[in-house]
């Protein structure tokens, strides 16, 4: 079977890049976190137009810099930021949806909006699985992330066999700075002061962000103390107690000690995995209707 | 101890026991897992074990209410807990345990006291968190409870075995890490080659036995020993 695997050498592979699925949601029991696509919305997306299965293992990508080379003919889909990308050294105008020959080399360059990309490829790359899922991660997955001179292998296509349709992939839903969450299971320890700042306030993304979870910048005055370690998901909200806001993105443990004061809802989550070092944000309230 | 719902999402809610973690508690939330995993398989897209909650996510909106409706009614004994005790071996020594004598020297303890008090209880094994394969056990004697360090260690080596504020655990892993390091142990707790990668389970228990240093570079069985009582 191998050898007729079409090989994609990874020619320069930016840090920060690894490839995602939806995650592996069997492995909490024994600690092993979520993973996945940081946008899942983005990932689903480019999966979607390629009729992949929504598990088909996606390359993830935090930083311009990829250029990767194609052995054999296949169909590619990107979305997620907006990138510069080029085909044999040419620039491309509509990069969403790219039929790619024997020997072609893809560059992308600059990121013009958003932070992460997704490189979908028409039948996933194809790596070993784990409790389900693909996604790279440490003590995992071998390797736990992705380096230059690595090949990963795919399912090649005729080459005739386009899909004709020329999608357009659209980033402006993750420009506005409303993030929607529902309270978490701690949100009524918070007094209604804390409450009424962390719904009203702007804040703002800090540098310590990571596929672990992204902190915000600005404080929240906080006198409440650790609580018994309990579970927390990608997208559970935690304050420390220095009044710190850290957002648990799709890497992060699956237990933790801290209140659980917000809960993204997954579109938050993608849009927030979108969101730049700076860029402002502000956390949208939605009502649980109760039954 | 019967929990009480709280719907946290269209999809997502939790099981809340008000209750400090317990033998008594952990019987009572094995009992719901078992029964949510066996009766709402189809339903339940996760579900994941803290000391005091039981999150669940479902796959759409009405298993969650189809859950709420028939809870109100379920009230189920607790599981007996297992009477599985691993041995995990483990060299105190300042060597393999950086911060022995800080801990020791903070408890005004001698470091023969500490390693006792830390190796004679029996350790009850709650949930796995925080890294692939780490142990959250109830069991640490309260002379022994330190606050975090202030200031994490960026590599915490694999196997290491620490204090942090009221619990005892093993890094499975190297990993950055805020607890004391008090001594390591020479054994596999982690191995994603394994089907189930994990030897042992919630509500069975740990014990921990000294080993020399010797002993430790010598030691080549990966597994512990599994004792019942």
């Amino acid at each position: 079977m191998s050898q007729l695997l079409g090989k994609a050498a990874l020619l320069r592979c930016p840090a920060g890049t690894s490839l995602q699925d939806k995650g592996r949601l069997a492995g909490a029991q024994f600690g092993i976190p979520t993973a996945g696509a940081m946008d899942q919305k983005s990932f689903r997306w480019a999966n979607h137009i390629l009729h992949n299965s929504s598990n088909a293992v996606a390359l993830e990508m935090a930083q311009p810099g990829l250029r990767i080379q194609f052995d054999q003919a296949c169909q590619i889909a990107l979305a997620g930021a907006q990138v510069l990308v080029s085909l044999n050294q040419t620039q491309l105008s509509n990069s969403t949806l790219i039929s790619i020959a024997a020997g072609d080399l893809l560059e992308i360059g600059a990121f013009l909006t958003g932070s992460r990309l997704y490189l979908c490829i028409q039948g996933g790359f194809q790596v070993e699985r784990y409790l389900g899922s693909g996604s790279d991660f440490e003590s995992i997955t071998s390797p736990s992330k992705r380096s230059t001179q690595e090949v990963l292998s795919y399912i090649p296509i005729p080459q005739s066999n386009s899909l004709g349709a020329k999608p357009k992939w659209e980033t402006s839903w993750f420009e506005s700075p409303e993030i929607e969450a529902y309270r978490g299971t701690d949100w009524a320890l918070l007094s209604s002061e804390q409450q009424e700042f962390i719904h009203s306030s702007i804040f703002h993304v800090s540098k310590f962000s990571n596929r672990m979870g992204i902190q915000l910048e600005e404080l929240v005055p906080n006198q409440l103390e650790d609580l018994p370690t309990n579970p927390v998901f990608p997208g559970t909200v935690q304050l420390t107690p220095g009044g710190k806001i850290i957002v648990l993105m799709r890497d992060a443990g699956v237990t933790g000690g801290y209140p659980r004061i917000l809960h993204l809802t997954e579109d938050g989550q993608s849009k927030l995995a979108q969101k730049r070092v700076g860029d402002s944000i502000r956390f949208q309230l939605i009502d649980t209707i109760t039954g | 101890m019967i929990p009480h719902y709280q719907i946290l999402s269209p999809t997502f809610g939790e099981l809340v026991w008000d209750h400090h973690p317990t033998d008594e508690l952990l019987g009572f939330q094995l009992a719901y897992l078992t029964y949510i995993q066996s009766n709402f398989l189809d339903a339940l897209a996760e579900a994941r074990q803290g000391f005091t909650r039981i999150s669940l996510v479902w796959k759409n909106p009405k298993n969650q209410q189809e859950f709420l409706a028939q809870l109100k009614d379920l009230k189920l004994p607790p599981m007996e807990l297992s009477n599985a005790i691993w041995q995990v071996p483990v060299c105190y020594d300042p060597e393999y345990g950086q911060d022995l004598n800080s801990v020791a020297e903070s408890k005004n303890l001698s470091l023969s006291e500490l390693i006792h008090l830390h190796s004679e209880p029996l350790y009850r094994i709650h949930f796995f968190g925080f890294l692939p394969g780490f142990f959250y056990l109830n069991g640490l004697h309260p002379l022994l409870h330190t606050p975090r360090k202030s200031v994490p260690l960026l590599a915490v080596p694999r196997g290491s075995v620490a204090i942090g504020g009221s619990q005892t655990g093993i890094y499975p892993m190297q990993s950055p890490g805020g607890w004391h390091i008090i001594g390591r142990s020479p054994l596999t707790f982690f191995d994603s080659k394994q089907p189930i990668p994990v030897w042992a389970k919630p509500g069975e228990q740990i014990e921990f036995v000294p080993i020399s240093a010797a002993q430790f570079q010598n030691w080549n069985e990966p597994y512990p020993k599994l004792l019942r009582k």
